[in-house]
């Protein structure tokens, strides 16, 4: 792991600071990804629907051992989900190294899976890269502590390296007065089982670290040279790749070394059809639709369910485990209401689809 | 004749809302709009399709201009659905959006206007299927499809009548 | 992980530790049993392997989306090769009896669980000894505490959710400290509706010589579905008795990727014929779940056509079978299995009819006779529109009466067990759709009435059925004629049923018991029973129709001895002794319970005798 001097974790406060920012980078990716996936045309394009949907169930399972981890010690997490700045506004720079991207809320095309690519491959770890670097940009969201805000993790696998170590140290400091969470605050596989890999209840040391590492491992990319991670799962930047290439990568569980090596897959071929794609209008805000109409209602309204939706995902991290049920129910509706938005036309906007919008912004009441 | 114009598909959609009870939002976000034109205009031509779409939108103009609601659902019922060549047509419609389904048309009508090659039932696609306004009628999902989610059966339902019925 | 598909080149070559005609939830557990103490299986399927990925699975769903009738089989394409029984719509069986069968199962890896709905209730203790307790149909040669341990085993490879105290109440029994693997499915708005009905009966009595006294108490039926996993849980350990704490989690089915399979019920309504989120079991998961796939091989497309036997000691040396290139060709080649154990697991009708093709009958004669199934009464109503119900919502079934399955009425009339259909009138023959019709093609319904008109007549429907124990009877029974063959030349089966009297008479009281509850919640009854229909009977001057539950049992019955049963009580064929007979075909009595929960156990019971047979 990387040291390069810095501690940047002295206190608790500062753990659970840096707990909530892993949160916001998990959903982060969710709104892009989801609006690329209810793009596609029910029925076509299966191949790009399994593989965007898997990378944000994965996504939602880290979101979750990061509230575990940040509950287990003492976070509170009452207005952390809820906070109008938990949602990034898009076009938006991720929080990692890389600035020569932007995230946008848009339809499948292949620009965006070059995105979602960028997406992933900034989350490799690259092994004796520093662990923060100024960039040129500032990322108001993501602000290193103790340190000027135009410097930023170079990765999230470092991101997390970080945390991990701060965990450690402030164990050594602590022992296990560190967790002094609410053991009933954990979501454990009760309610949470059907989703991308174990989930960890956090009630000690080697518990967090385990849920620290699933959310690294799963994220992590090809630092080996391979295309598998931990689990001996398609990483998510050779998932995404697989649509670039039109083809399978095939992995041997039982002797990975004979796995597909990157850039070079040999499973089944099949054909992304770019065109069975809804229209959708790129970083749509409300005022794209006329005030009044069914379109602007509909947009609106799906914004309060999202907000509704984290409301819930709230709720069942602070203490309420069963209201992740009806929070899941919700993110269904949130897809039908979604796909209305995505097929219906932007009056006097030519051949340009609404979109669903995410971000509840400021100056709407 | 070329009946695949944008006016024709902008008196389907006015068509469809005022026969199906949703609103055109509601017909656009099934995503199947085009598929059904093409699918009933495949069926039983582009003449006797265009004389339906004409027949309500001639009245959807005048009950617009005369601003009186009930130029067009007396229309709608005296002129098209009692109309034994539009009527037909017209419930085959509305079946169509409710259940993806086009219904083979009845017999007096094959006889009387003409059997047509490609007229049997059947679902005009299977991802139409969960598309059918049937399903959001009576508030639930279509059997198959777009989950509500686990326990949600153990609520009131979320569907209620518009009107007190005797 | 998943078993090997091989073709007939490869198998020609092997002698098998074991061969398994038939892929359902008997063969599987069989498979997964023997490979996992290392022995090799193999596997004939029937039907086509599609659904083993999660390609073929969608490709499942997709059927069913576009099929205009959405049967119990919709979402699996016709196979004139190895053709399913679908409640009489393709002609498969031969029904020569006074009533039809009627029913379906599936020809096609994972067979008929791959449409069943998920009722996974326990027999009851009487039910095992039917005769002796009641003087209608069989005992069996064990007790409800020999397969007690079996039961918990089935319990858990299937994933159970339920309610053990319920289940108690009804009369099954359960070892100190056990609860059933998942909690039980929440009941349904439309349950809560009818309860309140059901609370104003409070009690009935059922019974002439001797009136008894049940009083009405809904409760929740066990299922094969994924809910909540019970904290409690305690997975069966290595002694009988023996409980291991365990944090059940449900495993997956399809292969593709893990996040795509085995998800809670979300409540898409359509447990038959197919959960698009694979949150029901099927015995997919069985074999997917195996520990040692490479000791388990599939050759499906191969339908079994001859069991082979030494003359000389009864043996089983081979079984025959017909494998085709593709379902739309009858184009097939011919191909023999060999193996030291032979298990036929290809379901109660479908077994018999092999074993009958191959001439043999059993000593006991009794090979295909005994044929059970559960006769359905069905009664439908709607609701008053002063609350809606908002029917077609959740699992098919949650809740219903169990508070019939026993008593000593049974010396006079069947047990029963009731449920409350969330999926509306569909069974009956008028579905949603059918509404819909009626509503446009003959009412002329449109715009906003059109919607009042369906919620009026569809949200408020309400449907229940009344499912019926039927005794085994000899009379019931498969045969084979050389005149009724399929196109690739392989036997159909005939059918003789009949549904006696001590059936008729509970469906009787059925019937007045659901006008009872449908006037307590003043519900208007809808329920009407053609004389055309081809189940149509009557019984003291009222007419009715049952409708077949797909719970076909009794073929070859297990008993005590060669004279009275074809298998002994570890599912072993009596005259051949290196063949068993697993799957409802050997279950002498069903009571009230829904047959799979218990064909499952009873394969677990197979297989230790099997690994027995196998050691010595």
């Amino acid at each position: 792991m990387t040291n390069n001097g810095y501690r940047l974790i002295h206190t608790v406060e500062d753990l659970r600071y840096y707990l909530i920012q892993g949160m916001k980078i998990e959903h982060a990716t969710i709104p892009p990804y989801l609006t690329a996936l209810y793009s596609l045309k029910p029925g076509t394009n299966l191949e790009a629907f399994h593989i965007i949907r898997a990378v944000v169930v994965e996504e939602m399972l880290h979101l979750t051992l990061a509230a575990n981890v940040f509950n287990a010690v003492g976070g509170d997490i009452n207005g952390v989900l809820t906070d109008p700045e938990f949602i990034p506004e898009y076009p938006a720079h991720l929080p990692t190294g890389s600035v020569d991207f932007k995230v946008n809320i848009e339809k499948f095309s292949p620009n965006t899976v070059e995105t979602f690519l960028n997406i992933e491959r900034s989350k490799e770890v690259d092994k004796d890269a520093p662990l923060v670097l100024p960039r040129p940009e500032l990322n108001p969201w993501l602000r290193i502590l103790g340190l000027e805000e135009t410097y930023t993790f170079y990765s999230i696998g470092l991101f997390y390296a970080e945390v991990i170590r701060g965990l450690q140290e402030l164990h050594q400091e602590m022992g296990d007065d560190l967790f002094c969470g609410d053991p009933n605050k954990q979501i454990t596989p009760e309610y949470y089982y059907d989703g991308a890999g174990e989930i960890v209840p956090v009630y000690d040391f080697q518990s967090a670290i385990r849920a620290l590492r699933v959310i690294q491992e799963q994220g992590e990319g090809s630092r080996q040279q391979t295309i598998y991670d931990a689990e001996r799962e398609l990483c998510h930047y050779y998932r995404f790749q697989q649509l670039e290439l039109g083809q399978y990568y095939s992995i041997d569980k039982n002797n990975p070394l004979n796995s597909d090596s990157p850039d070079h897959p040999t499973g089944k071929t099949f054909i992304v059809d770019w065109d069975a794609v809804y229209p959708v209008k790129t970083n749509a805000k409300l005022s794209d639709y006329p005030e009044g109409s069914e379109l602007y209602d509909a947009a609106k309204e799906f914004q309060q369910q999202y907000y509704a939706f984290l409301g819930m995902i709230q709720a069942s991290f602070n203490g309420s485990p069963q209201a992740l049920i009806p929070a899941v129910g919700g993110m269904f509706k949130l897809k039908e209401s979604a796909e209305r938005l995505i097929r219906n036309p932007i009056p006097d906007m030519e051949g340009v689809n609404a979109a669903p919008i995410y971000r509840w912004n400021k100056e709407q009441k | 004749m070329d009946i695949d114009t944008p006016d024709l598909m902008e008196y389907f959609l006015n068509f469809s809302a005022a026969v199906t009870g949703f609103s055109r939002f509601d017909l656009l976000g099934t995503g199947q709009a085009s598929l059904y034109f093409s699918t009933i205009e495949g069926i039983i031509g582009g003449e006797i399709f265009r004389e339906l779409l004409q027949t309500f939108h001639e009245l959807y103009v005048r009950a617009n201009s005369e601003n009186d609601a009930s130029i067009l659902t007396e229309g709608i019922t005296d002129e098209i659905l009692m109309s034994g060549k539009l009527g037909p047509i017209a419930s085959n419609i509305i079946k169509l959006w409710y259940s993806a389904t086009w219904y083979q048309l009845p017999d007096p009508w094959r006889e009387k206007f003409g059997a047509r090659q490609n007229d049997t039932s059947f679902v005009v696609s299977p991802y139409a299927y969960p598309e059918g306004l049937l399903w959001q009628a009576i508030g639930v999902n279509p059997p198959g499809a777009k989950a509500p989610g686990y326990a949600s059966w153990q609520y009131p339902p979320s569907v209620r009548l518009t009107s007190p019925k005797n | 992980m998943i078993i090997k598909s091989v073709d007939c080149q490869t198998i020609s070559n092997i002698v098998y530790d074991v061969v398994i005609v038939g892929s359902g939830v008997a063969g599987a557990i069989v498979a997964k049993q023997l490979s996992e103490q290392g022995k090799t299986v193999l596997i004939l399927e029937a039907g086509t392997s599609e659904g083993l990925t999660l390609e073929g699975y969608q490709n499942n769903i997709e059927t069913f989306y576009g099929a205009l009738n959405k049967n119990s089989n919709s979402p699996y394409p016709l196979n004139p090769n190895a053709l399913s029984p679908t409640d009489n719509t393709y002609g498969y069986f031969q029904e020569k009896g006074v009533l039809p069968l009627s029913g379906s199962y599936t020809r096609i890896v994972g067979g008929t669980t791959r449409h069943w709905e998920g009722k996974t209730i326990r027999m009851l203790p009487e039910d095992f000894k039917l005769r002796t307790n009641y003087g209608h149909g069989l005992d069996w040669p064990i007790s409800y505490d020999d397969l007690m341990p079996y039961y918990r085993k089935a319990e858990y490879e299937i994933g159970v959710a339920g309610d053990t105290e319920e289940q108690k109440e009804a009369g099954a029994e359960f070892i100190d400290g056990y609860v059933l693997p998942m909690k039980k499915l929440p009941p349904s708005f439309l349950d809560g509706i009818v309860r309140k009905g059901i609370d104003q009966i409070e009690e009935v009595t059922i019974g002439k010589e001797n009136p008894e006294t049940i009083k009405l108490k809904l409760s929740t039926f066990p299922q094969g579905r994924n809910s909540i996993p019970h904290p409690d849980y305690q997975r069966p350990g290595y002694t009988d008795d023996q409980l291991i704490k365990d944090n059940f989690i449900p495993e997956g089915v399809a292969s593709v990727h893990p996040v795509e399979y085995g998800e809670r019920c979300q409540g898409n309504a359509n447990c038959v014929p197919i959960c698009p989120v694979q949150a029901k079991y099927d015995a997919r998961r069985t074999l997917s779940t195996i520990a040692f796939p490479e000791k388990v091989h599939l050759l499906s497309q191969a339908v079994a056509t001859q069991v082979d036997i030494n003359p000389e000691n009864g043996r089983v040396t081979a079984i025959n079978y017909k494998q085709y290139k593709n379902i739309s060709s009858s184009e097939y080649t011919v191909g023999t299995a060999r193996g030291r154990l032979f298990v036929l697991a290809a379901n109660a009708v479908e077994n018999a009819k092999l074993m009958l093709a191959s001439n043999l009958p059993s000593t006991s004669g009794m090979m295909g006779c005994n044929l059970m199934d559960h006769p359905y009464l069905l009664s439908w109503a709607l609701l008053p529109t002063t609350k809606i119900a908002g029917t077609l919502r959740g699992p098919q079934v949650t809740s219903g009466l169990s508070t019939f399955r026993k008593g000593d009425f049974r010396k006079e009339q069947c047990a029963f067990a009731m449920s409350i259909h969330n999926d509306g009138w569909g069974w009956s023959g008028t579905g949603a759709t059918d509404i819909l019709q009626d509503a446009v093609d003959k009412k002329h319904k449109y715009g906003a009435e059109l919607r009042n008109e369906l919620i009026t007549r569809i949200s408020q429907q309400l449907l229940l059925d009344f499912m019926c124990e039927l005794p085994a009877n000899s009379s019931n029974r498969v045969t084979v004629d050389p005149q009724y063959k399929d196109q690739l030349g392989n036997y159909r089966p005939v059918i003789h049923y009949n549904v006696p009297d001590y059936c008729k008479k509970t469906m009787a009281y059925a019937r007045k018991l659901s006008l009872q509850i449908f006037e307590s919640l003043g519900a208007k009854d809808y329920s009407h029973y053609d004389k055309s229909d081809p189940a149509y009977f009557e019984y003291e001057n009222e007419g009715y129709f049952f409708r077949g539950g797909n719970h076909f049992a009794g073929t070859h019955v297990m008993g005590t001895t060669k004279n009275n049963s074809v298998v002994d009580r570890n599912l072993r064929s009596w005259d051949h002794e290196n063949l068993y007979l697993v799957g409802g075909g050997s279950m002498p009595s069903i009571g009230s319970s829904n047959t799979t929960l218990t064909l499952a156990a009873l394969s677990f019971l197979a297989s230790e005798q099997m690994l027995r047979d196998l050691k010595a």
